[in-house]
């Protein structure tokens, strides 16, 4: 496949709208790397434009180019038919662009008034005027829907009300042309829709917004033209309404694409896990896991499908020991673990895979080695007796980069320096390698791109053959029925519905989600 | 090659911190108008005679080994991500008590010393774990309350010194325990220098040196290469991540407050066994709290401390032979600051440059030299080059915690 | 890395201390040992915690080594130890190896110090100011130049209680020591013999061990403040650089203070403390430093003595200056005079 030559749209045709942003051979050399080569990016007024590519593929070398955070080694920049050069992100915003980031850069303690005029607070005599600026914040969430509340604190709000607040930021400041970098990645599915009803009203207003992702089922709804990034370079441009998800991964990839479906049940009689009536409870004394019971056979996937925040994160504690039952108990091969520590059950066969590798599953300013111990400090080939076996490690972790295929000079390479899809891939076959019993899998391939998301997939596949019991926890729903042998919805800490994957589409599975379906084989 | 690369960056941030320092002691000394040349001379300057060599370097030596052990009892902590500035507090009691116990037994040699250090390191522990507790149980903040804990500690200690532990007699101006016997004593190593053809110092070299080197080695094996060590340090760069490998967060805050503290507990001991053989009104103190920069200045690791706590003690020294040469001995207090401070800066700017070149090493390590990249997935992009910027902290776009 | 890192460090310093052993290696040797400097005045002056500019007696003794060496010609070299006082016996040592003689130290802070060194150096004559060498176990080479401190502040305890219209008066000291016990003792002794019923608050800024209460104004002040508040309107301070906020205390609410040491009427830059400050307990280290050196001079040092400095020699003393206690100057003459002759013995210590 070699859509160098894509389908549509290649070339803007006389009398569309002008040009907002154009980018025309934009080349950014790091030592010993070239980020971006030869990138054009043509952006026409008022409309929502997706940049979508694999995580590494440069897309945010070009979006920090255009933001004025580094400049380009060739090419030009041109903002409105005039070609600019952007010697600081001060500049990029005189212009009229503004980045909202993926991550967010938001004060919790401060309201969303101070939060938005932080950094160019409006002076009245050398006064802080903040009636004007309540003034201008009301309107601009009126005039773009955001339903912002100026005096509410941002500690209170959600994720998405958050992400409002900053393109209010970057509203406020004048911005005609807006860059959101990621900005669902951290959305639930109805976020997402108001997200882009947001995006919608902003499109109204004749306001243009480039948007990063590599969610292309999402690009598809949201965007009106797609440009495909692969290895720094852009590789094409693509018409939403004409090209499916999967020319566009494919595109993305360069290659054809692999799927999670999983070929014939390996399910085993012998039971792994068994959870009877697991409760927890918060801080609160709130059930956040209402009597959840089920079971995990040996080479069986069992998949909890659920809105992020019913309890599953919680559900995932449990089963590793990291959180109390307040009523239930975990079997684990028949035995009852329930008051074992997370070390005790790490010891005796249950790997993890944690939903967030940066907080859970990796020191990210210790080299890979001794990530590869991380986790399994009492097992050998990393230590003997009290002691670490360094050599031990390193040789083991040069296997594991080999065997799993991950990409980085060597033992002693600082996990931070790994690329998402590297760094899973370490934790994955780090956590293989130990042989576990049961594998507790959350959000394995999130943040991951599509290369390494098959690597993982037919890993898990791989392992399930040979008889390991997995617990996979997933908000991506081709994933849980692509992989899952038996299918749990959570809603509200309790398991709802029990689905076959086999039978079920995403749009079934969505709908016992949000409880709008309460049927259930269960 | 890239090792070499490696060296020189990590070279980078003690040599850019010292000349920097060097640098603005330089004018500062200039600036109250002396010779910062001569000055710098002056302070290298160890003496005239050997015997005289010998002795600054003794006092060098004795003044680094409780610095040394001071540093050490911090970056235990430090390294599982706790700030213990309770060392202070920590030390003077136990320094006290080990003193008082030591003067009321009478034991063989080797023995009493033993037992005096044991209960040096064991109220030092003691009084750590009270943090410890106190930081599992009830969530209390261990700068809060090792803080305040140095409060009581040194009220304490004042109490037992002017009371019940009161060994000088009513009318002497110093106030202290009564001595510790010949027995509990740690001889000077002055025979060791002479053996080795040194010239005879003034001042008795501290016994206690080989041990403060045996606890160097045993916190650095500790913590570069045994289990316990590694659960600490994970700890200490990742509390979640360590938590959901297995480690108990809690246990190990009692246990590091524990280990930090008995570290603490030997900070007096070789003024106490070497040479003083009393605790008193003039005991040193602050030993605590210079800990805490030179734990910094070591990057907690043991030999930095030990490299950290050799400088300090040289600056220190130097402040006398300064003052001499009338050239004010507050020169040496500004170094020490601006080393400790251009450390600070000098490391957080190495990190990142280390940062810097193991993305770009991870980015340009690209299309694997790996047999096993079988057929399932085609390689997919080399990383573009993107990460070499985005996991550098402070740039704004990525925010890693 | 890390690894990499403590080996850099390693370089740094060790280079330090080799470059600095390696640049002394041709120098001649025997300099050491105190050859003595026959003809001219060598005098070294070791400071206690706080060094020269504490306004207090090191900068007294600093007075007092001055003039005598202004008078007799010469040099005078002082050391101030380090922050924690860690190097008192290295800087006292390197005093006498250098030559300097006579070597005084200031401070009872050097008792065991002085004792260490002074044998090293038989040939070289030592003072310690606040020291006693009576003795003579601190070695034959030390003189102790001590003072009747309670002298002086049972004057004072009189002045304060004739001068208190509250029959009520306070005392701050700065560190519990048994130092500033002997203060304590002669003022409460003092006031108790102009009125027996009068009340006497006493309290210090630091415990024994702790020397920020010499050198802590903040406080000296809240500690003052309290005595005024609970009805004291006068407060005789015994805390060094700390007495400061006791003048402050003072000040602010009205009433009157003692100093300590050298007449402070005179000594403080501030005319509103100045107005509060009714008169010192004069503490004459300059003096006592001054006669010490005039003494060595002239070849009078027997060594293993104390010179004592009290009411009758004038080393200790109330100062007059302000005239606030010029009405009541014969009464404090009278009792003087009653512990010159030996009428009074005033206690050292609280009973």
């Amino acid at each position: 496949m070699a859509p160098a030559d894509p389908p549509a749209h290649d070339a803007p045709v006389a009398g569309e709208a002008p040009l907002a942003v154009e980018l025309r051979g934009i080349t950014k050399r790091f030592p010993g790397v070239v980020a971006n080569r030869d990138i054009e990016l043509r952006v026409r007024r008022g409309e929502v434009h997706a940049v979508v590519g694999e995580n590494g593929a440069g897309k945010s070398t070009l979006m920090k180019t255009l933001y004025g955070e580094h400049r380009p080694d060739e090419g030009q920049i041109l903002v409105d038919g005039r070609e600019v050069v952007f010697r600081s992100p001060a500049d990029a915003i005189a212009a009229g662009i503004g980045m909202v980031h993926q991550h967010f850069m938001l004060a919790d303690n401060f309201t969303v008034l101070e939060n938005v005029v932080l950094g160019s607070e409006p002076t009245r005599g050398g006064r802080l005027d903040l009636a004007e600026a309540r003034r201008r914040i009301t309107d601009i969430s009126d005039r773009y829907s955001l339903g912002l509340q100026p005096d509410a604190l941002v500690e209170d709000l959600g994720v998405g009300d958050r992400q409002r607040v900053e393109i209010a930021k970057v509203l406020y400041r004048d911005a005609r042309i807006l860059i959101l970098d990621e900005p669902t990645a951290v959305l639930v599915p109805q976020e997402v829709d108001e997200l882009f009803a947001n995006l919608a009203e902003l499109k109204r207003e004749g306001l243009t917004v480039v948007f990063i992702s590599h969610k292309l089922d999402e690009v598809r709804r949201v965007a009106d033209a797609i440009t495909v990034i692969r290895r720094g370079t852009t590789v094409g441009t693509a018409d939403p309404r004409t090209t499916t998800a999967r020319q566009l991964a494919e595109l993305m990839v360069g290659a054809e694409l692999p799927t999670p479906e999983t070929r014939e049940s390996t399910v085993r009689e012998t039971p792994v896990l068994q959870l009877v009536g697991v409760t927890v409870r918060d801080a609160g004394a709130r059930p956040v896991v209402d009597d959840v019971t089920l079971t995990v056979r040996e080479g069986e996937v069992v998949g909890i499908a659920g809105v992020e925040g019913n309890g599953q994160a919680e559900l995932v504690d449990a089963v590793m020991g990291l959180r109390p039952l307040a009523a239930g108990s975990v079997l684990l091969g028949g035995q009852d673990v329930t008051a074992w520590s997370t070390r005790v059950r790490r010891e005796a066969g249950v790997g993890f895979i944690p939903e967030d590798r940066h907080r859970q599953g990796m020191l990210l300013d210790a080299p890979l080695w001794e990530n590869r111990i991380l986790g399994h400090q009492t097992r050998p080939p990393a230590v003997r007796g009290p002691f670490i076996d360094r050599r031990g490690a390193r040789a083991d972790t040069a296997r594991i980069m080999r065997e799993y295929d991950v990409r980085a000079p060597g033992p002693d390479t600082l996990a931070v320096a790994l690329s998402g899809g590297n760094q899973q891939k370490l934790i994955v076959g780090r956590e293989m390698s130990a042989g576990p019993r049961l594998l507790v899998a959350a959000h394995p391939t999130r943040g991951v791109d599509v290369g390494a998301q098959a690597v993982i997939w037919e890993l898990l596949k791989d392992a399930r053959a040979e008889g390991l019991g997995i617990v996979l926890v997933s908000a991506d729903l081709d994933e849980l029925i692509g992989l899952s042998d038996t299918l749990h919805v959570m809603l509200r800490g309790r398991l709802v519905a029990t689905l076959d994957p086999g039978q079920v589409t995403p749009e079934e599975l969505g709908g016992h989600m949000t409880g709008a379906r309460t049927a259930g084989a269960a | 090659m890239s090792g070499l690369r490696r060296v020189a960056l990590s070279l980078f941030g003690p040599v850019l911190a010292v000349v920097v320092a060097l640098v603005i002691s330089a004018v500062v000394i200039a600036l109250i108008g002396e010779d910062p040349a001569r000055a710098f001379g002056v302070m290298t300057d160890l003496g005239d005679s050997p015997s005289q060599q010998v002795q600054s370097i003794v006092v060098i030596l004795n003044r680094a080994v409780p610095l040394f052990l001071a540093g050490l009892a911090v970056a235990v902590a430090f390294r599982m991500g706790l700030f213990n500035i309770g060392v202070e507090g920590q030390y003077r009691l136990a320094t006290i008590l080990a003193a008082a116990v030591g003067a009321a037994v009478a034991l063989p040699g080797p023995l009493h010393v033993l037992l005096i250090v044991v209960v040096a390191m064991a109220i030092g522990a003691l009084w750590a774990g009270i943090v410890g507790v106190l930081k599992v149980t009830r969530g209390v903040s261990e700068v809060i309350s090792s803080i305040m804990l140095n409060f009581i500690a040194l009220g304490l200690a004042s109490f037992l010194l002017t009371g019940p532990l009161r060994g000088s007699p009513p009318g002497a101006s110093i106030i202290t325990t009564s001595e510790i016997p010949e027995s509990g004593r740690v001889p000077s190593l002055n025979g060791v220098l002479t053996a080795l053809g040194l010239a005879e110092p003034r001042s008795a070299l501290h016994g206690f040196l080989p041990v403060a080197v045996v606890v160097g080695v045993v916190v650095a094996v500790l913590l570069q290469r045994t289990r316990f060590g590694f659960d600490l340090r994970a700890t200490g760069l990742s509390p979640s991540a360590a938590t959901a490998s297995g480690v108990d967060a809690r246990g190990m805050v009692v246990k590091t407050m524990l280990i930090s503290g008995a570290i603490a507990g030997l900070i007096g001991l070789p003024d106490l066994l070497g040479t003083q053989y009393d605790y008193g009104t003039e005991f040193t103190a602050g030993l605590g709290f210079l800990g805490i920069a030179v734990a910094l200045l070591g990057r907690s690791s043991p030999l930095g401390i030990a490299m950290a706590a050799l400088l300090f003690a040289f600056l220190d020294r130097a402040a006398l032979p300064l003052q001499f040469a009338d050239i004010p001995a507050s020169v040496v207090t500004i170094i020490q600051g601006t080393i400790v401070l251009a450390v600070v800066v000098a490391n957080e700017i190495a990190r990142r440059l280390a940062l810097r070149s193991a993305e770009r090493a991870g980015a340009t390590a690209g299309p694997g030299p790996d047999p096993g990249a079988d057929g399932a997935p085609p390689p997919t992009a080399p990383d573009g080059g993107q990460r070499a910027r985005a996991g550098v902290p402070g740039t704004s776009e990525d925010v890693r915690r | 890395m890390r690894r990499k890192m403590r080996a850099a460090s390693l370089l740094i310093a060790g280079s330090m201390v080799l470059a600095a052993c390696a640049s002394d290696e041709t120098t001649d040797a025997g300099g050491g040992g105190g050859a003595p400097a026959a003809e001219e005045l060598r005098v070294g002056l070791a400071y206690d915690t706080g060094g020269r500019g504490d306004r207090s007696f090191n900068d007294s003794a600093y007075t007092g080594a001055a003039a005598a060496v202004d008078a007799l010609g010469g040099e005078l070299q002082e050391f101030s130890p380090n922050e924690d006082a860690s190097n008192r016996g290295e800087g006292l040592a390197s005093l006498a190896e250098q030559g300097f003689d006579p070597v005084i130290a200031v401070g009872f802070n050097y008792d065991e110090v002085i004792a260490e060194v002074a044998p090293q150096f038989p040939d070289t004559t030592f003072a310690q100011v606040d020291g006693s060498n009576a003795d003579g176990a601190k070695g034959e080479n030390v003189t102790g130049l001590i003072f009747a401190e309670e002298e002086g502040s049972f004057l004072a305890g009189v002045a304060a209680a004739l001068k208190s219209e509250a029959a009520h008066i306070g005392f701050v000291g700065g560190v519990e020591s048994p130092l500033i016990q002997k203060f304590e003792a002669g003022y409460v002794a003092g006031a108790q013999a102009v009125d027996p019923q009068i009340r006497v608050d006493r309290q210090y800024i630091s415990p024994a061990g702790d020397f920020s209460g010499f050198s802590d104004p903040a406080r000296g002040q809240i500690v003052a403040q309290g005595m005024y508040d609970a009805g004291a309107d006068i407060v005789y301070h015994a805390a060094g650089g700390s007495g400061i906020g006791v003048f402050q205390a003072a000040a602010a609410s009205g009433n009157r203070a003692i100093g300590v040491d050298s007449d402070q009427y005179l000594t403080v830059d501030d005319p509103a403390l100045q107005a509060v400050i009714m008169t010192s307990m004069l503490k004459r280290v300059d003096n006592a430093v001054e006669q010490f050196i005039n003494d060595y001079a002239e070849g009078n040092v027997e060594g293993a003595t104390d010179v004592l400095n009290d009411l009758s020699t004038e080393g200790i003393d109330l100062a007059t200056s302000g005239g606030f206690i010029d009405d009541i100057q014969g009464e404090i003459d009278e009792y003087k005079q009653q512990i010159t002759d030996g009428t009074i013995t005033v206690p050292t210590t609280i009973e």
